[in-house]
């Protein structure tokens, strides 16, 4: 079981839109006890599954499931691949509990305890990873890993997180479920596809061309990157 | 039928796994299992068959996600499947006297508040279930995590058939389900509603439910299933790791000894292992443990003993409250939300909640108010109303044990009140009072509350579940009458053996020193027996009282609880309480000093009107904070802690005015909501504190709005702005629709924002604005509204 003991102060700061971890006396005093309630709030569980993958006119067949994987981009992220991990990760529904109770408290603390929250989902993708990789076993030695594309990025349809969740159980194994606009449920929840190659895959990060908020996005308009 | 194996066996054996049975026949990962009944009825039967084989003696029929939601794309309808599935699992106890039970799992979607799916939804949605397989012989539910989509399973079975209903939720090693759903509070919610049997299944192995199955014998008096996974998964392979020898062994070794009878495995089991389970219980005995079930209420996620003074807040209440009252017609739930979250910082350990107010829906009110309450305490609910469609409505969709305030001795309210509380598994406060008021002697209080308990037993109703409310009068007016109080309440407790609740308030009515009288009074009435005190626990001396005298009973054991509220000695964390003479409102609002922002403002108001003061001073100032979050000099925290000073700053203002009986201020009214299917509500949320500032009245929808809801609030309240919010791609459709539709009814300007949101959307969609973000909403609504 993986557990979250400190989240990132300067990632935090920056999902509010202070640069290089500088902010104001009053965020900074609140920083503390927002993370604190954010840890003891989450409960960070995750599931994860490995397939094979072939490509196909209609897009990438997952396994021996239901899943084929639509669109350029992921066909682009999965370039070399032959296989991919599935995963989704949540830091539970109490975090949604504790954001809609802060709400009506404190707006201010609830920004912060947004932000943190969404810092911990991330920070548990993170711990997850290196966790699966190093039970994959001798098969998967000496692979070479995508970083994490989900479900919206890009032209990957949104409609595929029902499926992902279904092949892996979420809603079983970790109370993770989706409604009929694809949103994750509880909030904090990620999916994400990890390509495996046999070859080295482009380094390349999540970057802006394949978000789709890059046209409105005020990190970019002020000549940032939230993925650094 | 059900009752009927029990009798007759000493163990009643369920089966094992479907789905791996159904995998190891063909069924793809992610595939949906429920088709198999009709595309390989023969799998589905052979499977069933083998359980009976190996000594099932009730199988679950193939149907665990034949609902809706879950078959959408199938191509098969709910009855299609959950007929196929019923009639292949017939054909195989056909000529055995084994039971077929509708398997019915969670729909797939959470619940409200953290989902959008509504418990009228998942009402109809298991109905739809239950109607179709109607030829199983008992229904059962199992692998629930959420006790409201539970609840709306069982009120969905019990009113749409009248076959047994048992019911199995999946916990873990903590004790608590994925929504943090107690044991305690399941046992006490379910058996309330008439479960036939109650337990546990999936999550974990045997050896790791014992606990979780000991506790639940504590809890209950029906009988206990449980349905273990084969212990626990490898998380690479999946595989589990107990052998059916072993996972028997450990369920006579483990299991058995917590009382439970109703025996079957779940995930990772076989025929082989119910087998295994079957010749182990061999001349093994049921252990008999005798339960005697505490008296407590609960929300989902707490349950509150009533073995001692607990605090119910009476603050949600409209009487003689202006505020309230005004939050009440301005469906403002946001404000009695808070009210809420107070009392329980306070120390309340229950609330009251009552919405009364003639001029609005009461019902719609209770309801809504009891889910948004639900969502942010967890404190167990008193539902307080004289009418009883409004308590059924609450009582519905409550998750947990409520209390119900309340019934009295006339024969209508008996009538109406008591089977309600009954059905739904409540406790219930009786006045003693009836058509000729509320006797003057505590003989006489005394007199109906022994009818009101004869009654309430006769529906089965146990001591445990009523309190008497002896009903306090006010001393300035009835000197005598307190002790009359206090005696009946003696009595009461003392003779008829249930619990007592008083509402102390009302004592020192008309007097000066009103707390002294009150406290006074409250301790008197605790020494004379009562349970639940019912206070305003944000007066710091009627909690205090509480609990000196649970310190001085020696209930409170070691004083913890006493020292832990009291020796807290550190000064609060505020960033300043310097002399706030020296510094301007500006300043105060700029750096986040909200008491100091509110003092001030109490200050000019003795000389400022408040126009004024709203024009002149706290518009100028957020101005200025919002051209400094604009150009990137402050950042939304700052921007949102100026505002929250600004508003406490307004509530003064609103306080003063109402006390004056004059109109609270505004500069018009605006509609917001989170469209329908969005659940992502923060950044909604952010522009109504900032409208607010303003002084706009918003009527705040809430998320996941319908279309019809929108145009509804701005038809009736004359609105000519609205803001719809949307975070989803997904839902950007949902935005569209809304507009259209208000272009259709309404004459008034729309303001449209959210992260996937862009201006060429906007104008696409045919909103009138694009508000990139709070500060600009501001912007938006000056010039719609001025």
């Amino acid at each position: 079981m993986i557990t979250l003991e400190k989240l990132d102060y300067r990632e935090a700061l920056r999902y509010m839109g202070f640069q290089d971890g500088k902010a104001d006396p009053n965020t900074l005093s609140m920083l503390e006890e927002c993370e604190k309630s954010v840890l003891e709030n989450s409960v960070p569980r995750y599931r994860y599954g490995v397939f094979d993958i072939s490509e196909t006119e209609n897009g990438i067949v997952v396994g021996n499931t239901d899943l084929i994987l639509q669109g350029n981009a992921i066909r682009k992220h999965l370039e070399n691949c032959f296989a991919v991990v599935l995963m989704c990760a949540t830091i539970s529904g109490k975090i949604d509990a504790l954001i809609r109770r802060t709400q009506l408290e404190d707006m201010s603390k609830a920004i912060i305890i947004n932000s943190f929250s969404s810092v911990a989902v991330e920070q548990l993708c993170d711990k997850a990873e290196t966790e699966i990789y190093s039970s994959l076993g001798k098969l998967y030695e000496n692979c070479y890993k995508t970083w994490r594309f989900s479900p919206g990025y890009d032209d990957l349809p949104l409609s595929h997180q029902k499926t992902i969740l279904d092949i892996l159980d979420t809603p079983r194994k970790i109370g993770v479920c989706t409604n009929e606009s694809h949103t994750l449920t509880p909030i904090k929840s990620v999916t994400a596809i990890i390509g495996l190659s046999h070859t080295p895959v482009a380094v390349s990060k999540r970057g802006c061309v394949c978000c789709r908020l890059k046209n409105t996005c005020p990190y970019r308009k002020a000549g940032h990157h939230c993925a650094e | 039928m059900l009752n009927k194996l029990l009798r007759e066996n000493p163990f009643v054996i369920l089966d094992g796994g479907m789905g791996t049975q159904l995998q190891a026949n063909g069924l793809r990962t992610g595939e949906c299992p429920e088709l198999f009944s009709i595309t390989h009825p023969e799998i589905v039967r052979k499977i069933h068959r083998s359980y009976i084989d190996a000594g099932s003696m009730i199988v679950y029929s193939n149907t665990f996600g034949a609902n809706r939601y879950k078959l959408a794309e199938c191509g098969y309808s709910v009855r299609e499947v959950v007929e196929a599935s019923i009639r292949v699992a017939k054909s195989a106890v056909e000529n055995t006297n084994c039971l077929v039970a509708l398997d019915i799992g969670p729909i797939g979607q959470l619940m409200e508040p953290t989902g959008s799916l509504s418990f009228d939804e998942a009402y109809d949605i298991y109905k739809e279930v239950i109607l179709a397989g109607k030829n199983a012989d008992l229904i059962v539910f199992e692998t629930m995590t959420d006790l409201s989509e539970l609840k709306a399973g069982i009120l969905s079975a019990k009113e749409n058939s009248d076959k047994p209903v048992i019911c199995t939720m999946t916990f873990e090693e903590n004790q608590r389900t994925f929504t943090g759903c107690s044991v305690s509070a399941m046992a006490l919610t379910m058996q309330g509603l008439g479960v036939d049997a109650l337990g546990v299944n999936c999550s974990l192995g045997p050896e790791q439910l014992k606990d979780v199955v000991s506790e639940l014998s504590h809890w209950t008096t029906l009988p206990i299933i449980v349905k273990p996974n084969a212990g626990l998964p490898d998380p690479a392979t999946g595989k589990y790791d107990l052998l059916p020898q072993d996972f028997a062994v450990s369920m006579v070794n483990h299991i058995v000894p917590t009382g439970a009878v109703i025996l079957g495995g779940c995930c990772g089991t076989t025929p082989e292992y119910i087998r295994m389970l079957c010749q182990a219980l061999v001349g093994v005995k049921p252990v008999k443990i005798s339960t005697q079930i505490p008296s407590a209420v609960c929300s989902s996620s707490r349950t509150v003993l009533i073995n001692q003074p607990r605090i119910i807040g009476e603050r949600i209440n409209p009487t003689g409250k202006k505020l309230f009252k005004e939050a009440l017609r301005n469906n403002n739930l946001d404000y009695i939300l808070s009210q809420g979250i107070e009392q329980v910082h306070a120390g309340a350990d229950i609330l009251d909640v009552n919405v009364g107010l003639p001029e609005i829906d009461e019902e719609k009110m209770m309801v809504r108010t009891i889910k948004g309450l639900q969502g942010v305490v967890d404190v167990p609910l008193q539902i307080d109303s004289t009418i009883p469609k409004v308590l059924e409505s609450a009582l519905r969709v409550y998750s947990g044990k409520p209390i119900v305030n309340s019934v009295n001795g006339e024969e209508k309210s008996l009538e109406s009140v008591l089977p309600l509380v009954k059905k739904y598994g409540a406790s219930v406060v009786g006045l003693t009072l009836d058509k000729d008021g509320i006797p003057k002697t505590a003989e006489g209080r005394f007199a109906i509350a022994k009818k009101i308990v004869q009654r309430a037993n006769v529906l089965g109703i146990s001591n445990d579940d009523i309190y008497i409310d002896c009903l306090t009068l006010t001393a300035s007016a009835e000197q005598e009458g307190v002790m009359e109080t206090l005696n009946a309440l003696e009595r009461v407790k003392n003779e008829l053996g249930v619990k007592t609740v008083l509402g102390v308030s009302n004592i020192s009515f008309g007097l000066p020193n009103r707390e002294l009288v009150t406290s006074t009074f409250l301790t008197m009435a605790l020494q004379k027996g009562l349970d639940l005190p019912i206070i305003n626990p944000n007066v710091a001396s009627m909690v205090g009282a509480v609990r000196a005298y649970k310190l001085l009973a020696n209930i409170d054991k070691n004083s913890v609880e006493f020292i832990q509220a009291y020796n807290n000695t550190s000064t609060p964390k505020t960033p300043s309480t310097q002399n706030h003479q020296n510094i301007s409102l500006d300043y105060a609002i700029e750096n986040g000093l909200k008491k100091e922002g509110a003092e001030i403002t109490e200050k000019l108001l003795e000389t400022l009107s408040p126009m004024d003061i709203i024009n002149n001073y706290l518009i100028p100032t957020l101005d200025k904070t919002g051209v400094a979050f604009e150009k990137g000099k402050i950042f939304l925290p700052q921007l949102i802690q100026s505002a929250s000073v600004s508003q406490a700053c307004f509530e003064v203002i609103k306080k003063k005015l109402i006390s004056e009986n004059n109109n609270p201020v505004s500069k018009g009214k605006i509609v917001l909501a989170t469209v329908k299917g969005d659940v992502h509500d923060i950044g909604k949320n952010i522009v109504k504190v900032l409208l607010e500032n303003y002084g706009y009245t918003v009527i705040d929808l809430g998320k996941d709005v319908d279309y019809e809801e929108v145009v509804k609030a701005t038809v009736e309240n004359n609105v000519r702005l609205v803001g719809l919010s949307a975070l989803m791609t997904t839902t950007l459709k949902s935005m569209e629709e809304t507009i259209k539709l208000l272009r259709k009814h309404c004459d008034c300007k729309v303001m449209v924002g959210g992260a996937v949101l862009t201006p060429e959307y906007a104008k696409q969609i045919g909103a009138d604005f694009y508000s990139k973000d709070a500060k600009e909403s501001v912007d938006i609504a000056k010039k719609v509204l001025g």
